[in-house]
Formats: structure tokens, C-alpha cells, sequence
């Protein structure tokens, strides 16, 4: 085979990208022209996705704060995630009030923060499995620190970021892209990881009660339709990613409930809550479901904006 | 609960609701036949009847009154017995493992001992369905052995008892692997999960453990047979031609008569033979399925030695199942051994009485010395087997002339380690102490004389000369009296012999109903 | 000597949910024991095995609660519960408490001319130190040897007792009664707030303050 130089190989498998990302794009027109969507309507937008960050950093809060009591707070660090997700919290509520159609420095500062700590806190959460006997093996991805549990503040700093963004932007787009699309990818994902995190702790409680299927069959369906729905314009498939993301927010309620009935198959029952709000399913955990269907309902309607106008 | 005459033959009567007993009543009931199963314990509800206290839940133990003797001694009592319905499974430690197949043919396969008249193959679907009935807790790979089905409930989370089992393990480069338990790892039916207050040798009050008590025995009654609790069967009735007619038990101060087509003794192997040397009669002078001379012969305890150490760190072993970690490595591993055999050993979680009287009584500390010893609890740790003996004629079940509070000969235990034996626990007390040491404990010291469960007294067999039952618990002697515990192991293995028996319970069950349409079970 | 667990007392736990009626009716009653009453033992007896209880379990002299052994013991013997098993050298258990108390006197009036229960602790120690290593020689023994009665029947019950009291548990920091609620915290260095807090060196005080929230 004739060699070719190094250079040239690479310079030629450059260009092919290009062609088939130009190709995709004018497939799906990531990079479609701007279209300019009013203040107003951006800032509701804004405030539905500040909302979602409320409801994410929320149950990061609760539910980090009552498994790093768990954990009896070792490591000092333990500390920072409620930290930060109560201050989450406070500037979303903060956004959701705002009505003035613009970020805010320190808004968008809390959720960089956010999201920082989400991602370090993952990064501690692996290496608690890791170092424990066994390693990356089901036991401790059963026991040791969750690994999907920061990403639920994680994503609310992504998300909070992308409140700031629709709010500054009048092409409605972040990192250049849609910012329908943008978020519901995200939203997609996360809806990916928290189904995991859910998936792995219902089959480590072995499915014994057949709701415990509900969280890993509604939102992935959800996420599916609401991926679905950001490449294949149409109403049937928006109308149906709205009602896949709805029945997942309430189901995020509706999830605290079953924990709650779930503590009371405990022994002792609620009267013994010291040891079963512990050991029992968690109560905060569900609501993440929540945060998320309404970033998608978000997206969807930037979705929607864009195929109307 | 439906209540069967006792002038009417019913058509199992079983002696016994324990692994053995309790399991095969069920499955008997569930397969059409009249059945009453007779324990001298009494039928508790853990919710209500028992305490979180070690010194009271001895209600659960057999403690009439036993000798002991051999070179070796064993303890009997809390250690491996149970009078209560649903036998030593109300408060044993729920460790619920398979035998190697290759123990199924020891002497074939590996040179000692005898081989069963089972197949392991066949043997592993019957552990499929006992696991599943127990709905065992248990790692999603087992690290030795054949492929086994996924256990029902995931593993329990470990303690820090475990995690130095695991440590040490990993240091030493071998396999550990969370143990498959008989408690709940999450809700069953009306059952709680396990709370992990760490009592479960003293009986658990959680209902978590899934004991015979709350497994088989539920459908038993569900499917007819009738629990006769309290009820201490003293001897087993026979007819001119030498058949089983019935059982003669106490019971409200009296004794009964309860007539029944077939009787299966299942009291575990110390009451098995007792029950059955008992029962001699003119035709039967040295007792009943005694040609071959065997009941009570070949008891086998396991070795149940320990090396302990104490942690810088705390580890407060009273919190969680006791034996929450496992290594089977000396179980599946043959090289290296001087010995025939194999032992698994297992994290421990003494409670102080126990912990107690074992300084006490191992070490011989008392006054000061004892109490110094004894502040170290939260930071002991232990590591103990479940080792392998050989049977041995020498090592039996006899009837002292003494008499119980029935009226009944007592049972004398005689038991010695061979040198197989020995040579086994010194390699265990070896490598445990390395397991220790790679993992900082110190003040290591070794417990050297403990066994634990029983087993083997009237082992099944191929040859009627060589065994008292064949493959089905059937008497070679008596075609209508069975055996069915541990008492018809031909051998022990390094495994803790709670599932096996059920398994065979299991297997016996079946094969008692499929002859039974074949007509090949003349009195039914 | 410092106590390893300050402040901690398993009986403050007594009406949370560590706790369930079934246990709290063994323990009242256990902790009810009076400790000079005895059915079992006559008077020379009784002065013998309290001697004996106190010396095989030295509890502290300034502990408020001590566990009554003696008392829990004759009441064992005078029910007639046994373990289930007897060495074959040894009695039944009652036959046994009764000669070897009468033995443990006996060797000791032929050591230094006094009942056990009047010699000094150092003499105590010695003669007990002696009937554990067999090297005892009274008629009074029979056919029982005393080595074996003293480990498995006297060291056995005496401790048995012992660790049945909640003033031993307090003392080993064990959590004691657990149900209801069980435990949370399994991993090393771990404790959930219902258990005892160790003091560690230097943290006597935040230990104290941890035992006295325990409930």
C-alpha cells in the first residue's frame, strides 16, 4: 500500500468532518438562522428552567444532607454540597422572582459554582467506591457513596446556566446551538443518569414492589420522546414528549409518597424514624425526576417557539 | 390450622420442624398427603415473644439435659440445637451456601471419605428452589463453583467486621465475597428487611430471618398438615411385620399415641438416633434401622475454630448479621493442603455473653485480666471457620442410663478429632492469623476448640450394610420410616449444612410422591 | 482506672425504640434481682460463690448498679435451666455448684485455715489460680476434676451473668437491646447517636457529652 504522509492523512480526514458535519447540519439545522423571540417570553422560559434548578438543588439538599449525616460528615468536604445547593436554591428562587428579562452576575456565578461542585463531587463520590474492597463491583455501587448523586447538582448548575443564557440572548441560542434543542439534550441525559441511579438502588431493593418499575420505565420513555421530538418537527411527537415529561414530573412527587409508604414497611415504621428515614428509600430523591421534566417542558416549548416562527 | 384425630392414620407423621422436617411437611401437604409434624418446642411468634436479650432467647435452645465426652468434648445447646418450632433455624446465623459438587463424590472425585448416592447436578436445581424460597440475599457473581442462578435479594451491606475479612482477603490475593444470608435485604410480603441489630443467633425479632418458622411452615399450613407443637415424641411404634404404625409423644403431661402410615424422623443428629435407639424393641432389640449398626455412628461436627485480633479502628461487630463476609478459597482450592477436605471461614459478631465465657473459657482470663480484655469489644474482630471433618465410627450418639425429665434416656455425645482434622485447623489458624495481620490487627490469638453443627449419624447410602438410608431417606430397614436432616450426610463439607439439608427435604419430598403415584409405597 | 465509655448508660435507651416491651419486661426484671437473695445456696454457700463472683468479675467499687451474679446464678440453679450439655467428667449442674463450692472452702481451709470468702484478694487470687490449673487436692472434690469445673462451670455461668447485666454493657460499650431499631452506621469508626461514644485520648469530654445525648 502506497504510504501516505502523515500530514496529508490528517488533513484529509479533517476535511470529511467538515462535510458530514455541514451535511448534518443542514439535515437538521443546528445552526438555523436566528429568530428573535421577545424579552418577555425568554424570561418565562428563564424562570421555568430557574424553577427546575430550584427543584433539582432542593433535593440535592435534603438528600445529601441526610446521607452525609448518614456518612456522620467524615470529611469536612461533606459539608460543601449543602452548602452550595442551599445557595442554589436561594438563586433560583431569586430568578424565578426576577422579572426583569436579563442575568444576573450572581445568579450565574451560584450555578458555575454549582455545577463545579457537582462535578468534583462526583469525582469524590467514584473514588469512595474505588477504594473500598472490591472495587467498581455491584456491592459497592450499592453502598458506597452514590455516584449518580451529585450529578442532580450538576445539572442544575447546567441548567441554571442555560435560565442566564435564554434571558441574555437574543437568538435564543447557548454555546451557538438552539437553546431548545441545547436543553433538551441535557435534560435528556440527565433523565439518562437519574434513571441509572434509580435503576441500580430499585434493583438493589431487589423490585420487590412493582411501582419501583415506574422511575425506570416513564422517564426513559419520556427522555426517548423528548429526543425524538428535537429532530422530527411535528405536534403528534411534541404532544406526546409533553405528556411523557408531565407524567415523569409528577411522578417525581408522586415518588416521595411511595418513599414515605416504603419507610413504613420498615421495622418501627415511621415511629422509628431515626433509624428509617436512613435506611429506607430516600425521601428526597425522587423530586430530581421532577426538576428535570420541567427542564424538558421547557425545552419543549423553545422547541415549539422555534417550529412555529 | 386443620387438626387430624390421632386413632386415625394420618399419612406422614414427622418427628421434627426443623430444615429437615419443616421443609419436607410442607412439600408433603403441598403434594396431597395427610400430614402432622411434631416438634417439643413451642410455635413462636418473634414479633411478640422474643426479647432483644441474649440470656432469655436460651428459650430458643435444647436444654435438656445432654453428655458430652471424647477427646474433644462439643458444646451443645445455644451452639447447634433448637427447641422450638422450626428447629435451629429460628436462630441460626442464615448462612445459606451450596456444597462443592465435587463433595457429592469425595471418594471418587477426591480421594477421602465416602461418596453420596446424589448427584450434584440434580442436587443444583434443588438448591435453585430452597434459595428461592429463602429469598436469599446474595452477590450477583459467586466466585466459586458452577454457574448458579442470580439470588433472589441482593447482598447486605457489609460491616466492619466483613470488611476486614475482605481487607485480608484482598491483601492475600484470594477470593471473599459478600455470604448469600436467609434475611431480607429489602420488604417481603408482610416481612420487614433487616435492621441490622445484630441479634440474629438469639433469634430475630425483625422477621427479617427467613427461617423455616416463617418460610415453609406458613404453606404447611396452608396446604393441611398440622404443626403439633410441644409435643416430645419418645419412641416410634412398629407392627409384627416390622413396619411403622405410629409415634408415642408427650404432650399436656400425657403420652399419646398418633397413628400414621409413615413416620420420618427428622430431630437432627443427636435426637434422630437418640429417638431411634429409643424406640428398640424385641424385634428391633438394638433399636429401630439399626441392622447396619451405624445410627449414631459417624457424627461429624464441623471445626468452628477461630483466630481473633483487636483493630485500631472501631468496629463494633454487634451491629448487622454476624457473618456478613465469606471466603470459600480453602473450600475450592486444592493445592496446598496437607490435608483432605476444606473449610470456608466467615467474618463474626459475637454478642458480650458470648464474647464473654469465650475469653473466659478459651483463654482462661478472669477477675482484671477478663475485664481488660473484655473493653476491647467494639475493637475485636474475628475471623472463624466452618471446617471439614471426617466421619468416624468412633465419634457417636449413645443412650446413658440417666433419664430426662420425660422419662427418656438421655443421649451421650462422644466425639475426638482425627488427625485429618487436626492438620486442617492448623492450616485454617495459619492462614486466618496471615488474613489478621496483613490488615494491622493485633493481640492476635487463636481459639482452638470449637465446633459447630451435627451431622451424619444415620448417613444415606447405596449398600444397606454400609448406610441406614438410600438416596430418598428411606430405611433400608423400615420401608415406611424415613430420615430426613443432617443426620443422613455422609459428609460434611466447609460449608455451614442448613441449605443442603432442605434440599434434600426438597428432593425427598419428590421422590416420595413420585412413588407414591407409581405405587411403589405400599401403605399409602 | 478511666471508664472507656463516660456517661453511657444502655438503660437511658430504655424507652425509645431501641427498646420493645417484650424487652423491657426481661431487663426490668433482671435489673429487679435483689442481690442478697438466694434459694438455691445455704448461708456457707452464699458467702462462697459472692466471694467467688466478685473476684472472677472485679466490679468497680464506686459503680452505682452492680450486677448481682450471685443472685442471678442461684436463681439459674434453683430454676434448674441447664445449657443442654454436661462434660461427662462433671455433675449435674446443681450437684456440681454444690461440691465444688464446698471444695473451693475446703481448699481453702486447708491452705490458710479460714472460709474462702475471709481470705485476703492476693490469697484468693492464688488458690484460684491453682484449682484452674487442677493443682488442687481436697477430698472434698470427689471425682470432679477442678480444673474442669472451674472453666466450664464456674468461670462459664459466673461470667454468663455477668455479661447478661446491663452494668457490663455499659462497660464494653455495647449497644444493648436493639429492636425495633436496629443500626444504620456499619463501616469502621462509625456510630450511630443511639450508640456509646469512646474516649479516645483527649476526647473524654466530647465522649461524655455524646453517652449523655444517647437515648
Amino acid at each position: 500500500m502506497r504510504r501516505v504522509p502523515a500530514a496529508e492523512a490528517r488533513r484529509r480526514a479533517l476535511a470529511s468532518l467538515q462535510v458530514t458535519a455541514r451535511s448534518l447540519n443542514e439535515k437538521y439545522s443546528l445552526n438555523a438562522p436566528a429568530r428573535t423571540p421577545d424579552p418577555e417570553w425568554r424570561n418565562a422560559v428563564g424562570r421555568k428552567l430557574n424553577l427546575s434548578s430550584a427543584l433539582l438543588s432542593l433535593s440535592v439538599l435534603a438528600d445529601s444532607g441526610l446521607e452525609h449525616y448518614r456518612g456522620s460528615f467524615q470529611n469536612r468536604l461533606m459539608y460543601l454540597p449543602l452548602a452550595v445547593s442551599a445557595a442554589t436554591v436561594a438563586a433560583s428562587l431569586f430568578g424565578i422572582a426576577d422579572a426583569r428579562a436579563k442575568s444576573h452576575a450572581v445568579r450565574d456565578g451560584l450555578y458555575v459554582l454549582a455545577g463545579l461542585t457537582g462535578a468534583t463531587g462526583l469525582g469524590f463520590h467514584g473514588y469512595n467506591v474505588m477504594k473500598r474492597p472490591g472495587g467498581l463491583s455491584w456491592l459497592n455501587l450499592f453502598y458506597a457513596a452514590p455516584v449518580g448523586a451529585p450529578m442532580a447538582l450538576l445539572l442544575a448548575g447546567v441548567l441554571g446556566r442555560g435560565a442566564e443564557r435564554i434571558r441574555d440572548d437574543e437568538a435564543c441560542t447557548i454555546l451557538g446551538y438552539p437553546a431548545g434543542k441545547a436543553l433538551g439534550l441535557v435534560t435528556s441525559a440527565g433523565l439518562a443518569g437519574t434513571v441509572a441511579e434509580a435503576g441500580l438502588l430499585h434493583f438493589r431493593g431487589a423490585f420487590q414492589n412493582p411501582g419501583m418499575f415506574l422511575p425506570v420505565v416513564v422517564p426513559p420513555a419520556a427522555a426517548g420522546l423528548l429526543t425524538t421530538a428535537q429532530f422530527r418537527p411535528g405536534n403528534i411527537m411534541r404532544r406526546a414528549a409533553k405528556l411523557g415529561l408531565r407524567l415523569t414530573a409528577l411522578l417525581g412527587f408522586a415518588g416521595v409518597g411511595f418513599h414515605a409508604y416504603g419507610i413504613s414497611r420498615n421495622m418501627g415504621g415511621w415511629r422509628n424514624w431515626s433509624q428509617n428515614i436512613l435506611n429506607g428509600p430516600p425521601l428526597p430523591a425522587p423530586p430530581s425526576f421532577t426538576g428535570l421534566a420541567l427542564a424538558g417542558l421547557a425545552a419543549l416549548s423553545l422547541i415549539e417557539r422555534g417550529s412555529h416562527d | 390450622m386443620h387438626e387430624y384425630p390421632e386413632g386415625q392414620p394420618v399419612d406422614f407423621a414427622i418427628i421434627g420442624t426443623g430444615a429437615g422436617g419443616g421443609t419436607l411437611a410442607c412439600k408433603l401437604a403441598e403434594y396431597g398427603f395427610s400430614v402432622v409434624a411434631f416438634d417439643a418446642g413451642p410455635y413462636w411468634r418473634p414479633l411478640e415473644d422474643f426479647a432483644s436479650d441474649e440470656m432469655h432467647q436460651s428459650k430458643l435452645y435444647w436444654t435438656d439435659p445432654r453428655i458430652v465426652d471424647g477427646d474433644n468434648p462439643i458444646q451443645l445447646g445455644a451452639n447447634n440445637s433448637g427447641k422450638s418450632v422450626g428447629g435451629s433455624t429460628v436462630h441460626f446465623a442464615m448462612v445459606s451456601l451450596r456444597f462443592r459438587p465435587e463433595w457429592f463424590k469425595s471418594r471418587s472425585q477426591l480421594g477421602y471419605a465416602v461418596d453420596w448416592p446424589l448427584d450434584w447436578r440434580e442436587m443444583w436445581n434443588y438448591y435453585t428452589e430452597v434459595e428461592q424460597v429463602l429469598n436469599i440475599s446474595g452477590p450477583l457473581r459467586y466466585p466459586w463453583g458452577p454457574k448458579r442462578p442470580r439470588y433472589p435479594y441482593r447482598p447486605h451491606e457489609l460491616n466492619a467486621a466483613a470488611l476486614v475479612l475482605a481487607e485480608g482477603a484482598e491483601a492475600l490475593g484470594i477470593d471473599w465475597t459478600p455470604t448469600p444470608l436467609a434475611t431480607l435485604s429489602a420488604p417481603h410480603g408482610l416481612a420487614h428487611p433487616c435492621v441490622y441489630r445484630g441479634m440474629c443467633v438469639i433469634g430475630c425479632s425483625t422477621n427479617a430471618k427467613q427461617s423455616v418458622l416463617l418460610t415453609w411452615l406458613p404453606r404447611a399450613l396452608t396446604a393441611g398438615a398440622e404443626i403439633r407443637d410441644l409435643a416430645m415424641v419418645g419412641s416410634i411404634e412398629h407392627d409384627h411385620a416390622g413396619l411403622a404404625t405410629g409415634v408415642h409423644y408427650l404432650r399436656d403431661g400425657r403420652w399419646r399415641f398418633q397413628r400414621a402410615r409413615n413416620v420420618v424422623v427428622a430431630g437432627y443428629a443427636i435426637e434422630t438416633p437418640r429417638l431411634l435407639l429409643n424406640s428398640a424393641s424385641a424385634k428391633f432389640p438394638d433399636g429401630l434401622a439399626n441392622s447396619s449398626g451405624l445410627v449414631g455412628k459417624n457424627l461429624m461436627v464441623q471445626s468452628n475454630q477461630a483466630v481473633w485480633g483487636v483493630m485500631d479502628r472501631e468496629i463494633r461487630s454487634y451491629k448487622g448479621p454476624p457473618s456478613l463476609a465469606i471466603t470459600e478459597h480453602w473450600n475450592y482450592t486444592d493445592e496446598g493442603k496437607d490435608f483432605h477436605g476444606g473449610y470456608s471461614y466467615m467474618s463474626q459478631g459475637p454478642l458480650p455473653i458470648v464474647w464473654g465465657t469465650t475469653q473466659a473459657s478459651k483463654r482462661g482470663l478472669w477477675g482484671q485480666a477478663l475485664l481488660d480484655a473484655m473493653e476491647n469489644y467494639n475493637h475485636q474482630v474475628g475471623l472463624k471457620i466452618v471446617g471439614e471433618t471426617l466421619p468416624r465410627e468412633r465419634n457417636r450418639v449413645t443412650l446413658s442410663d440417666e433419664r430426662d425429665q420425660y422419662g427418656l434416656r438421655i443421649p451421650r455425645v462422644t466425639y475426638s478429632f482425627c488427625d485429618n482434622d487436626k492438620r486442617l485447623i492448623a492450616h485454617s489458624l495459619k492462614f486466618m492469623r496471615q488474613a489478621l495481620e496483613v490488615v494491622d490487627a493485633h493481640d492476635i490469638w487463636d481459639e482452638d476448640d470449637d465446633t459447630c453443627h451435627l451431622n451424619g449419624t444415620a448417613r444415606m447410602g447405596d449398600d444397606p450394610a454400609s448406610s441406614v438410608v438410600n438416596a430418598d431417606c428411606r430405611c433400608w430397614d423400615i420401608p415406611n420410616l424415613w430420615i430426613c436432616d443432617g443426620s443422613v450426610f455422609p459428609t460434611v463439607g466447609g460449608v455451614n449444612p442448613s441449605l443442603t439439608i432442605q434440599a434434600i427435604a426438597c428432593r425427598t419430598a419428590d421422590r416420595i410422591r413420585a412413588m407414591a403415584r407409581r405405587g411403589e409405597l405400599p401403605s399409602l | 482506672m478511666t471508664e472507656r465509655y463516660p456517661g453511657y448508660n444502655v438503660l437511658h435507651k430504655r424507652n425509645s425504640v431501641s427498646w420493645n416491651d417484650q424487652t423491657r419486661a426481661v431487663i426490668d426484671a433482671r435489673c429487679g434481682i435483689d442481690p442478697d437473695f438466694h434459694q438455691f445456696c445455704d448461708e456457707a454457700e452464699w458467702k462462697t460463690l459472692r466471694s467467688l463472683c466478685d473476684h472472677i468479675i472485679p466490679q468497680p467499687l464506686d459503680r452505682p448498679v452492680k450486677a448481682p451474679i450471685a443472685a442471678i446464678i442461684d436463681q439459674k440453679l434453683y430454676g434448674g435451666k441447664g445449657d443442654g450439655y454436661r462434660d461427662a467428667h462433671l455433675p449435674e449442674q446443681d450437684k456440681a455448684w454444690r461440691l465444688g463450692l464446698a471444695a473451693v472452702d475446703a481448699e481453702a481451709m486447708a491452705a490458710c485455715e479460714k472460709p474462702f470468702c475471709e481470705l485476703s484478694a492476693d490469697q484468693q487470687h492464688w488458690l484460684l489460680g491453682k484449682i484452674q490449673r487442677g493443682q488442687a487436692s481436697s477430698e472434698a472434690w470427689q471425682d470432679m476434676p477442678p480444673a474442669i469445673f472451674f472453666a466450664k462451670r464456674l468461670l462459664h455461668d459466673i461470667v454468663s451473668a455477668y455479661y447478661a447485666h446491663p452494668a457490663s454493657w455499659n462497660e464494653i460499650g455495647f449497644g444493648g437491646p436493639a429492636s425495633p431499631r436496629g443500626y444504620v452506621r456499619m463501616n469502621f469508626d462509625r456510630r450511630d447517636p443511639w450508640e456509646a461514644a469512646e474516649a479516645s485520648p483527649g476526647r473524654e469530654d466530647q465522649a461524655r457529652v455524646e453517652n449523655e445525648r444517647v437515648g
